[in-house]
């Protein structure tokens, strides 16, 4: 983990001069659990890339202003988090007003889920997105609860009560299907 | 059922072309890599004196209303009306286009406002009858007043920077999609490609006519007649391209540190900020002068100065003034349809700030306060600052 870090470090220092490989090495190394995170909280493909990829951009904006003593890591996952969390409320707030016409047609997968998918999605669709995102964070980012209340800036007991609901509601669907 | 069956289904989730979609945000990211503007690192001990001014800025904006006390120091320059807690009129006639992460919101001039959907960027149609707006890999024009739209069209790379210009009904939209430039007549039809290879930089428009300036990847700069796709003329390369505005028939190029006129791919010089500055945004004040966002990496702070100066080329030989100043990055330079007015987003002060431009002079400034929150429905503190895409004439 710590040859990790030092890998990481040396990545960002090498972008931040200007290194368009190592950059691209930060990206390939972070972009699949910032898409997946952002996927499994907005549930549309073409918004978690986005999400995902205006991270990406976000970074490389603030790029030269990065403290390279912190990991990247937390500070990519919060802003693809926070983003989902608006564009989520965005959508619900669109609903509200009975905004028809301009609602979002998710996007159909490419591959036909299982139905254990079906019912994970299902499970976590079910869940507010403020829920949503610290299950993902904790069980597909692997944060521990600390970790979570730091980036989202919670109670610790705030972040453990979503995170037991969050699993309770998990539990349930995906039982009830493999049972 | 454990925690890890949990963790186990997550990742098993298939993801929708989770190769393509890394390729596209690679492709995008590394575009804007490569133009990205690059500020100095902070070099330590550079002086005591440099240290107490940002140490005092960052005491006044944490200790004060944001910033307000910043704002007294320079009320010589620009006289200051107490700050409003939201944002409940508009200065001068006409409508904001404002985006968040909620979407683009349009802001009359008594203060009402509405969301007009989850869409992305966007911008005005030239009279502000409609709005031009992007959701992903699609094109949507939006009745302003309503929010429905009219039409839309798809394209297989995400879609971004819509511009919409032209001369009286026959108007044209311009668009980047992937790194081609695409161009769409305003009722949706004809969509013809224009260029391959484009810079992640928004295309601008001559006001009033067909006339399109584009940059490509390697930083040179195009100006094309849209309908008959013809080159008027081109320019040699110019390093760190950020944006492309006409004024008359002068195409000014900002970087990350200049501004260069051109006139039929002629450069001229208009502004070089001091080495280690960042040069914000810019506008043109009603005068023709230019007001200049002067950001100093050093104190973290940015200026507006204001510049007797018209991109034309005519000069009073007076010394660019220092209009304002405050910590943080100042930007988002817009000028009202009369000209009269020009707005300046503060996010550090989480404000909105109005500058009367007035003959010669900047007049007084409106402060809106607490903006974030404003323009976030629901959303606490982790809001994003939003961003003033345009100002248009009011609703006819």
């Amino acid at each position: 983990m710590a040859g990790a870090g030092r890998e990481e470090r040396a990545w960002v220092r090498a972008a931040q001069a200007g290194s368009a490989s190592d950059l691209e090495a930060l990206f390939r190394h972070h972009w699949p659990g910032a898409y997946r995170a952002a996927y499994l909280a907005v549930h549309d493909a073409a918004a978690a890339e986005d999400i995902a990829q205006e991270a990406f951009l976000s970074a490389i904006r603030a790029l030269d202003r990065f403290d390279r003593r912190r990991p990247f890591g937390p500070w990519l996952h919060r802003i693809v988090v926070n983003r989902a969390i608006d564009w989520t409320r965005a959508r619900a707030l669109r609903r509200e007003v009975g905004d028809e016409q301009l609602s979002v047609t998710p996007a159909r997968p490419e591959s036909r889920p299982n139905d254990l998918n079906t019912e994970t999605m299902s499970a976590l669709a079910s869940l507010s997105p403020e829920h949503r995102a610290v299950v993902v964070l904790r069980h597909v980012l692997d944060y521990s609860p600390g970790e979570i209340a730091d980036l989202l800036e919670l109670p610790r007991g705030t972040v453990n009560s979503r995170l037991r609901r969050g699993l309770d509601a998990l539990q349930e669907r995906v039982t009830k299907e493999t049972s | 059922m454990s925690e890890d069956r949990v963790r186990s289904a997550l990742r098993q989730v298939p993801l929708p072309d989770e190769a393509g979609a890394a390729q596209r945000a690679w492709r995008t990211v590394d575009a804007a890599f490569e133009s990205r503007e690059r500020i100095p690192r902070t070099r330590k001990r550079r002086g005591p004196l440099v240290a107490l001014v940002a140490a005092g800025a960052i005491v006044v904006a944490a200790l004060t209303p944001p910033g307000m006390a910043v704002v007294d120091r320079f009320r010589d320059a620009v006289g200051r009306e107490p700050s409003h807690p939201a944002l409940v009129k508009l200065p001068a006639p006409g409508r904001l286009l404002v985006l968040s992460p909620a979407g683009p919101w349009v802001v009359h001039e008594d203060g009402s406002k509405r969301l007009l959907g989850d869409y992305e960027d966007a911008s005005w149609s030239p009279r502000g009858l409609f709005v031009i707006a992007t959701r992903g890999r699609q094109l949507v024009a939006l009745d302003s007043e309503s929010g429905e739209p009219r039409w839309s069209l798809s394209r297989t790379d995400p879609v971004r920077d819509p511009r919409w210009s032209g001369g009286g009904l026959d108007t044209r939209i311009a668009y980047r999609a992937g790194d081609a430039l695409h161009i769409v007549a305003g009722d949706g039809s004809p969509d013809t490609v224009v260029a391959n290879g484009v810079a992640p930089i928004a295309p601008a428009w001559k006001p009033d006519s067909h006339v399109l300036a584009y940059a490509d990847a390697a930083g040179r700069l195009h100006v094309v007649d849209a309908d008959t796709r013809r080159q008027l003329w081109q320019t040699s390369t110019v390093k760190g391209v950020r944006e492309l505005a006409f004024s008359g028939n002068r195409l000014a190029v900002s970087t990350s540190r200049r501004v260069v006129v051109f006139r039929r791919g002629a450069p001229r010089p208009f502004l070089d900020l001091p080495r280690g500055h960042v040069l914000l945004d810019t506008a043109v004040l009603s005068f023709g002068g230019v007001l200049y966002a002067d950001y100093d990496p050093r104190s973290d702070s940015t200026a507006l100065f204001r510049s007797d100066c018209t991109i034309a080329g005519t000069c009073l030989l007076m010394p660019d003034r220092r209009m304002f100043e405050g910590p943080g990055r100042i930007s988002n330079l817009v000028t009202s349809p009369d000209g009269a007015w020009i707005t300046a987003g503060w996010p550090a002060a989480d404000q909105f700030l109005f500058f009367e431009s007035a003959s010669r002079r900047l007049g007084r400034v409106d402060v809106v306060s607490n903006v974030t929150a404003e323009f976030s429905p629901g959303g606490g503190s982790g809001g994003v600052f939003p961003e003033i895409a345009g100002w248009a004439p009011p609703a006819q």
